[in-house]
């Protein structure tokens, strides 16, 4: 009897500690992230940008964010820089008519001209900086990916976080990323993207706080790990109470800089 | 006895006891063999440094759109990336920029879209191939520019750093944002590129919505030919849709014309060698002939004998075509920068550094060799294998036994002359034809001229010698009396020496001829057409139409009218588009307007040959043009135009020397309406009657010079750049004529030193009998003066026939022009005098040797 109990228990522990023993998936918790994102669609933000290079010197610059829930479709994000005075009214426009589907466009005053950024490219470097228009962007498409996750209440910044592996099902820029998820709020804290099995990329998302009762991290920090480049993203202020119109995320508005 | 044996006991022998002759034969083929291969490495190399570049800029595209030079519009490239089977599209400025900062030079610069150009090419300006430190603000700002890291260290350029390029509108700064590292299209053209953004690269090169190609890379599996048919359907007309390889092959054609006209003269410099295998193998045959007896008395067979001197021949062969090849080589390595700067400004920007080494032309070099070596001994060393080892023994004299005699040589030249004549009539009527429309057939139709007449050698000289002795040697004395009665005594013998220096003459008065007709049409062409009293332009004016310079805004004609003096001005523009296939060259100006303004003529003869087509606007094409597309006076043709096919009426045809590839002319009022495009090449200008022409060029420069690199130029300054810029394109020729002089002279002093030695005896008797050394000398050098001026007055003859058909069939078949012929008569006579001194040079160390026989051993000699 003994030796049974001994048996169901170390059977116990096994099955405990397996993934299937998680009280979440790994594709539930993003649908908890996804959840949250949605609810930020909404937004007006100003940031400062400062990019370091590997040498030490850095770039700074600040921008405005303006979001808007476009439903039926997905969402729409306008960008538009405001200092230093060479980058002024340099815009970003996005729609994405789904998750998986937009479309992107740049302006750049002196040429007075909208230019289109081509799907291919939007796994590219964001103007630059060591984001990706990606990581700009609303939501991805959850469907688009495989969640496992690998370990459980990992402590970031005091909060203990699900480690999730994401991995594309279709062939993209990076082949595999893990992300660390704070616990009861969702919020993203710690991010790798992985070329093959080597480490390319590292985030981290730090100063969380409620915003209109979103949590939301106030810094993000994003490091190029070939070439040492690192950029910072700290938010001045955001809203998420806004209503913008569909005009103010239009080429016109795009070429205006937003005014 | 065995031939190995023979070989080495025998032959070897006398290769070293004649190692002065054995050089100077050797030295023939050598210099024959170095011209041949540096020809075709050098090309070869030019060739693979532009397909090296081409497919660097290429990258990953595996078909190219492209249109007329003046750009089409960018909305094609999104009709392009919309065909099925398209995986990117991306659009490309490509154009020079000349760079004023420092030493001035001329760079390339790639407009790109940056955002997705790097789908196509390799590289990218986030990853590790380029140091660029702000990408944003290369995007944002037009005067962003990239450069290669070779360009940054060798111009000292650091990011960040200004730099004054010549665009459009005059000199502008732009800024350097980042470096790219050495790969990919970083590597091209030596490093001699940069990039720019695609929107910044059109408003600085004036390309307002414009782009000159676009790079197609297709989705995975795709037929490439099915995708090209696609994109050809779903783009209007005008527009050619090629595979790199098939724009690398229109480049190939180009050279290969170019180079043909050199391959003559290095085939030709072989020809002269094969006469000296000849004459040294003759004279050994000469000297060995009781040898040989005594061998053939020893049982030693007829094929054995001749074999033994082809065997000879043979390791002479080898050693001097292995010579000419490292030769060659050295020679094609320091002649490489030249002949790519010849080529990027006659035909395709092009930057070669260092040879690329391929085995062909080493092989063909060697083969070529080995096998105008054995040719050329065949002959004297069956006439040894004849040789009875009686009459050998007896010491019967040589000539006696020769096959070759005045007769049957001048039987041979009839025959070759006749030949000749034959291919080329046949040439001149077949033209349609693939066969017989054919280069090499003239090459041979040159060379049987050549070969022909040369083959009269011994008959002209028997009259040249009798005239000599007739009327001139008296002038000369005894030396004269003695020198031309030693000319007169072996002819055939003396007829090889002289026939080197007709190679060489030949050879030369071929190629000055050609030239000097060319460049006499073309500068008769330039004076008879209008080209005002001042040129300004914003390439140098004796560029080639071919090579790309920097456009002026059309704007520019109004404030050149303003400066005192200007009476008109005549915009210029010319572009290269593509016709049925084919690049021609669109030339565009106020053509009417001209002759109103033309002080000269009043009513330019060229308005009389224009028969205007009623109802359709008109153009005026080369003679280039109508012969490659079949064009007559009065036909119609429709142009691609960016807006649409347009149709032209034919008024004229017209001798057009701008552009080998056909000249299309029209008014400039036309062009700018058709093709959108408000640039120009150059201004022509006009002043009033009595205006010094200089202080008007010089306010020019004063008011525009300073925000742009311009060329001001009186008419007759002018003309003069297009003459050295011909002497630039025939520098080659040039060359190949030395190589050629140097092989003749080498034939002289074999022919004298074999002479010489012939004459031991005779030279020991006339000692003997008082004759001072210094007489000696004179004899012997008036020899080598009279064969050179017998050879050199031969070859002149040959040289007019041979440049007559080179011109004839090769410029007017090929390129549909006329150029009259033009007998060179200053060079001629110049030929003939340096032929006769440079023959005299070479008769010296043979006359020292004469000079200094011993009486008592001569007189021994047998």
């Amino acid at each position: 009897m003994t030796k049974l109990r001994i048996i169901f228990s170390v059977l116990a522990v096994f099955l405990l500690m397996s993934p299937l023993a998680y009280a979440i998936s790994g594709r539930e918790v993003f649908e908890k992230v996804q959840a949250l994102r949605n609810k930020k669609l909404d937004q007006k933000a100003e940031a400062t940008m400062v990019l370091f290079d590997k040498g030490g010197g850095k770039r700074t610059r600040t921008l405005s964010m303006y979001g808007k829930d476009a439903a039926p479709e997905a969402y729409k994000v306008l960008i538009v820089f405001n200092s230093p005075p060479d980058l002024k009214d340099v815009g970003f426009l996005i729609h994405a008519h789904s998750a998986a589907d937009r479309d992107l466009w740049a302006y750049f005053p002196e040429f007075k001209r909208i230019r289109r950024i081509p799907t291919a490219s939007q796994d590219d470097s964001f103007f630059g900086s060591d984001f990706s228009y990606d990581d700009f962007s609303g939501p991805p498409d959850l469907n688009e990916y495989v969640y496992k996750i690998i370990r459980e209440d990992e402590v970031i910044d005091n909060r203990p976080c699900y480690v999730i592996e994401v991995t594309p099902k279709k062939p993209r820029k990076y082949s595999k990323y893990i992300i660390w998820v704070a616990k009861n709020i969702w919020v993203p804290t710690k991010i790798e993207y992985y070329r093959e099995k080597e480490l390319y990329r590292a985030g981290a998302f730090k100063d969380i706080q409620t915003i209109d009762g979103i949590p939301t991290p106030f810094m993000y920090e994003m490091e190029n790990l070939k070439t040492r480049h690192r950029t910072v993203l700290t938010i001045q202020s955001i809203s998420y109470t806004t209503k913008y119109p569909d005009s103010l995320f239009t080429q016109r508005s795009l070429e205006r800089g937003a005014k | 006895m065995s031939f190995w044996n023979l070989l080495r006991h025998i032959t070897l022998k006398h290769l070293r006891l004649r190692k002065a002759q054995i050089f100077m034969a050797a030295a023939g083929i050598c210099l024959g063999v170095a011209a041949i291969v540096s020809i075709g490495v050098v090309n070869k190399s030019v060739l693979f440094s532009f397909e090296d570049s081409f497919n660097r800029i290429t990258g990953k595209a595996k078909l190219q759109v492209t249109g007329a030079q003046s750009g089409f519009p960018e909305s094609l490239v999104e009709t392009v990336q919309a065909v099925p089977g398209v995986e990117y599209a991306v659009p490309v400025i490509e154009t020079d920029g000349l760079l004023v900062s420092g030493k001035e030079r001329s760079i390339m610069i790639l407009g790109v879209d940056v955002l997705v150009d790097t789908q196509v090419r390799e590289y990218s300006l986030m990853g590790d191939s380029a140091d660029v430190p702000d990408p944003l603000l290369f995007l944002a700002k037009p005067d962003s520019i990239l450069v290669t890291k070779t360009m940054a260290d060798r111009e000292g350029f650091v990011i960040d750093q200004k730099i004054q390029v010549q665009t459009v509108d005059g000199i502008k700064d732009l800024r350097i944002r980042g470096i790219l590292n050495p790969e990919g299209p970083a590597k091209a053209m030596g490093g001699n590129m940069a990039i720019m953004d695609i929107f910044a690269a059109q408003m600085a090169f004036g390309k307002d919505r414009r782009i000159d190609r676009i790079d197609v890379s297709l989705r995975e599996g795709e037929d490439l030919e099915a995708v090209k048919q696609s994109i050809i359907r779903a783009i209007p007309q005008g527009y050619m849709v090629d595979t790199p390889a098939g724009r690398t092959r229109q480049v190939e054609e180009m050279l290969s014309r170019f180079q043909k006209g050199l391959d003559l003269i290095s085939y030709l410099s072989i020809f002269v060698g094969m006469y000296l295998i000849y004459n040294a193998v003759s004279i050994s045959v000469v000297n060995r002939r009781r040898e040989i007896g005594i061998l053939r008395a020893l049982g030693c067979r007829r094929k054995d004998v001749m074999l033994l001197f082809l065997g000879e021949a043979l390791l002479i062969a080898i050693v001097a075509s292995i010579l000419g090849i490292v030769f060659g080589l050295i020679l094609a390595d320091s002649l490489v920068g030249a002949f790519s700067n010849v080529v990027s400004g006659t035909y395709m920007r092009t930057s070669v550094k260092s040879i690329h080494l391929t085995w062909l032309y080493p092989v063909i070099g060697f083969t070529c060799g080995v096998i105008a070596s054995l040719l050329a001994a065949f002959f004297p060393a069956r006439a040894s294998s004849l040789i009875s080892p009686v009459s050998a023994i007896r010491s019967v004299p040589y000539a006696e036994e020769s096959f070759f005699t005045a007769r049957r040589l001048n039987i041979g030249g009839v025959l070759c002359l006749a030949l000749s004549a034959g291919i080329f009539a046949m040439y001149k009527m077949t033209s349609d034809s693939p066969l017989t429309n054919n280069v090499n057939l003239l090459i041979i139709a040159e060379l049987m001229v050549a070969v022909g007449i040369s083959l009269f050698t011994p008959t002209f000289l028997r009259g040249f010698v009798r005239i000599f002795n007739r009327f001139f040697s008296p002038m000369f004395g005894a030396a004269g009396r003695i020198a031309g009665l030693n000319l007169q005594k072996n002819l055939i013998r003396n007829a090889v020496a002289v026939a080197a220096v007709f190679f060489g003459i030949a050879v030369f008065v071929t190629s000055i001829g050609f030239t000097y007709s060319i460049k006499k049409s073309v500068i008769k062409w330039l004076d008879d057409m209008s080209i005002g009293d001042i040129m300004v332009s914003s390439g140098h004016p004796g560029s080639s139409p071919n090579a790309n310079t920097i456009p002026m805004p059309f704007s520019m004609a109004e404030q050149l009218k303003k400066v005192p003096g200007v009476r008109f001005v005549g915009p210029w523009r010319r572009i290269f588009m593509t016709y049925n296939g084919r690049q021609v060259m669109l030339s565009a100006a106020s053509l009417h307007r001209y002759s109103e303004y033309d002080r000269a003529t009043g009513d330019s003869t060229v308005s009389k040959k224009i028969r205007f087509v009623p109802n359709k606007e008109n153009i005026v094409v080369s003679e280039p043009f109508a012969a490659i597309f079949k064009v007559k006076q009065g036909d119609v043709i429709t142009l691609p135009t960016p807006s649409g096919p347009v149709e032209f009426g034919v008024a004229g045809i017209l001798t057009d020397y701008t552009s080998d590839a056909g000249v299309i002319s029209m008014n400039l009022e036309s062009y700018q309406r058709h093709w959108g495009d408000m640039l120009c090449n150059a201004f022509f200008l006009f002043v009033h009657p009595g205006t010094d022409i200089q202080s008007v060029c010089e306010e020019i420069q004063r008011q525009f010079g300073g925000n742009r690199k311009l060329y001001v130029l009186p008419s007759a300054d002018f003309k003069n750049e297009i003459r050295k810029v011909m002497d630039d394109m025939f520098f080659f020729n040039y060359v190949l004529n030395v190589i050629t002089l140097t092989i003749a002279c080498l034939g002289i002093i074999v022919a004298l030193l074999a002479s010489v030695m012939e004459r031991t005896r005779e030279i020991g008797t006339l000692r003997a009998i008082g004759t001072l050394r210094r007489q000696i000398y004179a004899v012997v050098i008036l020899e080598s003066i009279l064969m050179g001026i017998a050879g050199s007055l031969l070859g002149s003859i040959a040289g007019i026939l041979a440049g007559w058909i080179n011109l004839e069939g090769f410029f007017v078949m090929n390129y549909g022009s006329v150029a009259g012929y033009h007998v060179p008569f200053s060079s001629i006579i110049l030929a003939i005098g340096l032929a006769a001194f440079l023959s005299g040079l070479a008769g010296v160390i043979p006359a020292r040797q004469a000079a200094k026989t011993n009486i008592v051993e001569a007189l021994s000699y047998d």
